[in-house]
């Protein structure tokens, strides 16, 4: 004897691409639209035509090549540090240290640079700073990670104030052992050419905006593909449900961690090989934390990223303009990205509330 | 005084998400003082609705009308504003916190938390409506019926004059639900209105003066008097067809051999999360081939007893062996063919991520690898292999699990545990949620998995549900097995007075 139970959620069919990919596009439109309205009345309180300065905007910045360019090389340490976000986010974690991360990926860069910086040959050199700094940036993510595991300390505090601990450690090495001369800016001595990356063709783009897009694709592979992919998923959807199916959560945590680490530390690597050159006090100053946002804006998926991370790039490159253009100060545009962030809270807080 | 317009009206709701419709054109009536019971198959509406009239979910068509007023519920605010309350399928309380500060989160009130004053409050409304409730203990340290009393509490101390309570039962022990009934007698005999949802029809006899069946989202029966329909009626009703009884278990066949047993427990001493002993000097064996029902009340250390059997809680003393191997960890209980359902399948096995493919595969068993990747083909086969064998008629694999109404989240489990080649599975409550239909089903696996071979451990308070399928029943009392009780024994009295701690 065998009960048949019926049941209408048994047959039920996917909904199709369009209909799912929709809503997303018409999210992230609203949204900008939402801040740019905004935006406008604020300049228009100022005495300034939202006309010309959005006019202003759209030709200095994306009919402009050199800001093209510019919007590249800014947005690669973006993703980067968007995906060190991204990674430990699937495991449920909250990873507030990109800023602290990114600041030792360039301190191993810089230190594998002078360690082996003469005998080396050139692109080995480069591979060595690359491995030194994601090994800086993964390291620097386990303290944090060990911290939950033994103390249970919450990341999210632990990798923040891990950031400060970060500054106070390229202070120490560029005001002492590091620092190129006694007088003048603190600061270390400046790459060889062999330890720059190279630029793409014939532009000023460095090369790191390549390995940012593979990446981007890697993770995101590595998350929708793999089996860590779901296992750190499970992990991080319901730490209980993966110890019950006997899941090493403690080992996915941290993996999960030291991958993100490890992201930021070659977004470190990047900033100082591509950009900077050189480890000042101000050296990547501030990437970490926008990355958050733009991994909170692309919430924590890979490709959205690569767009979030233009956006916060071009916003960036676009404040010059605004001030030309405008008449309005350069840093209005950080009023701008703070619109959009709310627009973005709103929407999804209002999507939240739909779906509850 | 009496009123002439009910309490709550129900016009015309409908509501759909995407592609399925989860109520159409649903009508009912609440008055005052009158108890409501809804019914109906997993999957058929019940929650969807309830939480439409709590403004969790908008209608797509149709209105409310409260107190002869028509209302618009946008928001569960608006609901508890109007004198609407709702106890959740799953309950809601932050574990951390105590119930005093829990009911502080819900009140409306200053800023400020005066929580001496509310602790009288709370005592007093306590004393009033009959629920049994200490204001100072922690939630997370509160059985399952405890904290459905402080929810209840909780929503009857903001105001409300309908309480809907969705499966309050489920999830309770015999004596749970009667003490649950009582309280719903008093507010009854106080003029509030009560919707409640359950599955068991003598539940409905004992407690609704008025019954709802839905089936697929559509109401076949509204607001009948359930003493004016038989059972077999409102059976019908609900699935659409008869459910035969369970076949009283032929005994074991094959008697048991020298090997070693499925499970085997020998001088357990283990505390619980709050730090007292749980379970003292247990010894227990489960056969191959055999079904053991562990029966006593709530919180005498049956959760304890399954998370240690299951490598999940480290004893501290005794060995736990699965087939012979000693366990020390889950990993290792899964490795030696340990297959269970948890006790709360929403807290314990869900992820809300994961569709219900997803879900299958996390069972402790080696994912099917391709590559470095999950071999997805394989899995859905295997689901599909699962769902057909096994006959719980599973959601769609697609379907996120978190979408799903509580019934059908609790098959998904039971598929995915049930269709392992287990030597041991342990069971928690698996007919929690479930609804008739179902419930026989899942009995009837369980007992094809012990005639499979596997010792098989089902914990519940259902002694009507442990007596139709046991080899043998164990009582357990204050952390320690208080007896055993062999099938030619199986009596209420008896095992229930082992419960309690007396003498069979
Ligand atoms: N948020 C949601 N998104 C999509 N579908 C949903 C959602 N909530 C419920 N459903 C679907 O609506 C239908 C009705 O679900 P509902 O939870 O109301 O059932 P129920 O009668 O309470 O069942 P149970 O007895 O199992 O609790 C189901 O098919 C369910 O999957
Ligand atoms: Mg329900």
């Amino acid at each position: 004897m065998t009960a048949v139970v019926a049941d209408p959620e048994a047959e039920q069919t996917p909904a199709p691409l369009l209909s799912r990919a929709l809503p997303v596009v018409m999210r992230w439109v609203g949204t900008l639209a939402v801040a740019l309205v905004v935006f406008s009345v604020l300049l228009l309180l100022k005495g300034a035509s939202p006309v010309t300065a959005y006019t202003g905007i759209w030709e200095s910045t994306f009919l402009r090549s050199r800001s093209l360019q510019e919007i590249v090389v800014q947005m690669t340490p973006l993703v980067l540090g968007a995906l060190a976000v991204a990674v430990p986010a699937r495991a449920g974690l909250t990873n507030v240290g990109g800023e602290g991360q990114i600041i030792m990926g360039g301190v191993g860069a810089c230190g594998a640079f002078l360690f082996v910086g003469e005998t080396a040959a050139p692109g080995l050199l480069l591979v060595a700073m690359l491995v030194s700094a994601m090994v800086a940036g993964a390291v620097w993510a386990g303290i944090a990670a060990a911290m939950r595991l033994v103390a249970g300390v919450n990341e999210a505090i632990s990798t923040l104030l891990l950031n400060f601990v970060a500054l106070d450690v390229l202070l120490f090495l560029i005001y002492q052992p590091w620092r190129e001369s006694p007088v003048g800016q603190p600061a270390t001595v400046e790459l060889v050419d062999a330890a720059k990356l190279p630029f793409v063709a014939a532009t000023r783009i460095n090369v790191g905006i390549v390995l940012a897009l593979v990446l981007a694709v890697v993770v995101y592979l590595a998350l929708s593909r793999t089996r860590w992919g779901y296992k750190i998923s499970v992990a991080g959807g319901n730490a209980e449900a993966a110890r019950r199916a006997g899941l090493n959560v403690r080992l996915l945590v941290l993996s999960a961690l030291m991958i993100g680490g490890a992201l930021a530390g070659i977004a470190g690597m990047i900033q100082f090989a591509g950009v900077e050159y050189k480890l000042r006090p101000s050296f990547g100053y501030q990437l970490g934390y926008t990355s958050f946002l733009a991994c909170w804006l692309a919430r924590h998926q890979p490709f959205p990223i690569l767009v979030a991370a233009f956006v916060f790039a071009a916003l960036s490159v676009s404040g010059d303009s605004l001030q030309l253009d405008a008449g309005v100060p350069a840093a209005s545009i950080h009023v701008l990205t703070a619109f959009i962030l709310i627009a973005v809270l709103g929407f999804t807080a209002s999507r939240r509330k739909a779906a509850a | 005084m009496t009123l002439c317009h009910p309490l709550l009206e129900v016009l015309g709701l409908t509501k759909s998400f995407g592609e399925i419709k989860a109520a159409t054109d649903v009508s009912l009536e609440v008055w005052p003082g009158e108890v409501h019971a809804l019914v109906g198959e997993n999957g058929a509406g019940k929650s969807t609705l309830l939480k439409m009239i709590y403004g969790v979910y908008h209608p797509d068509a149709g209105q409310l009308v409260f107190d002869g007023h028509e209302a618009v519920v946008a928001s569960p605010s608006d609901a508890r504003r109007l004198g609407i309350g709702m106890v959740f399928q799953d309950l809601r309380l932050v574990p951390a916190l105590t119930v005093a500060e829990n009911i502080a989160l819900a009140i409306p009130g200053g800023v400020r938390l005066r929580l001496g004053a509310l602790r009288a409050r709370i005592d007093e409304a306590s004393e009033r409506f009959g629920l049994a409730v200490d204001s100072r203990a922690w939630v997370g340290h509160l059985s399952i019926g405890e904290r459905q009393r402080v929810e209840i509490l909780k929503v009857l101390m903001t105001g409300a004059r309908l309480v809907i309570l969705d499966e309050p039962t489920s999830v309770l022990a015999p004596q749970e639900v009667e003490a649950l009934f009582r309280v719903v007698e008093h507010l009854r005999s106080q003029d509030f209105g009560v919707v409640i949802v359950t599955h068991k029809l003598d539940e409905v006899r004992t407690i609704a003066d008025r019954a709802t069946v839905l089936r697929g989202g559509r109401a076949v029966l509204s607001n009948i008097v359930p003493s004016q329909h038989s059972d077999a009626e409102l059976v019908e009703a609900m699935v659409g067809r008869s459910v035969a009884d369970l076949q009283r278990p032929p005994a074991r066949t094959s008697e048991p051999n020298g090997a070693a047993p499925a499970l085997e427990l020998a001088g357990i001493e283990c505390a619980s999360d709050g730090g007292h002993l749980a379970l003292k000097a247990i010894k227990l064996a489960v056969r191959s081939g055999e079904l053991v029902g562990i029966a006593g009340v709530a919180g005498s250390g049956q959760r304890e007893l399954c998370e240690v059997a299951l490598g999940l809680r480290r004893p501290r003393a005794g060995t736990v062996r699965i087939n012979g191997t000693q366990v020390r960890s889950a990993a290792a209980a899964l490795a030696a063919g340990a297959a269970s359902v948890p006790e709360d399948p929403v807290a314990d096995a869900v992820v809300s991520r994961l569709d219900v493919t997803g879900h299958m595969i996390l069972n402790g068993r080696p994912l099917p690898a391709r590559r470095l990747g999950i071999d997805w083909r394989k899995v859905r086969e295997t689901t599909a292999d699962a769902d057909q064998r096994l006959g719980l008629r599973m959601a769609a694999p697609h379907r996120r699990v978190s979408e799903l109404s509580g019934g059908n989240i609790q098959r998904v489990v039971l598929t995915r545990e049930l269709s392992l080649d287990a030597t041991l599975v342990v069971a928690a409550y698996p007919s929690r949620g479930l609804d008739i239909a179902n419930v026989r089903r899942t009995q009837e696996i369980l007992l094809e998995r012990r005639d499979a071979g596997a010792g098989v451990l089902v914990v519940s308070e259902d002694l009507d549900e442990l007596m139709g399928l046991a080899d043998r029943i164990l009582v357990m009392h204050d952390g320690a097995i208080s007896g055993e009780v062999l099938p030619a024994a199986f009596d209420r009295q008896s095992i229930g007075s082992l419960m309690t701690g007396g003498a069979a």
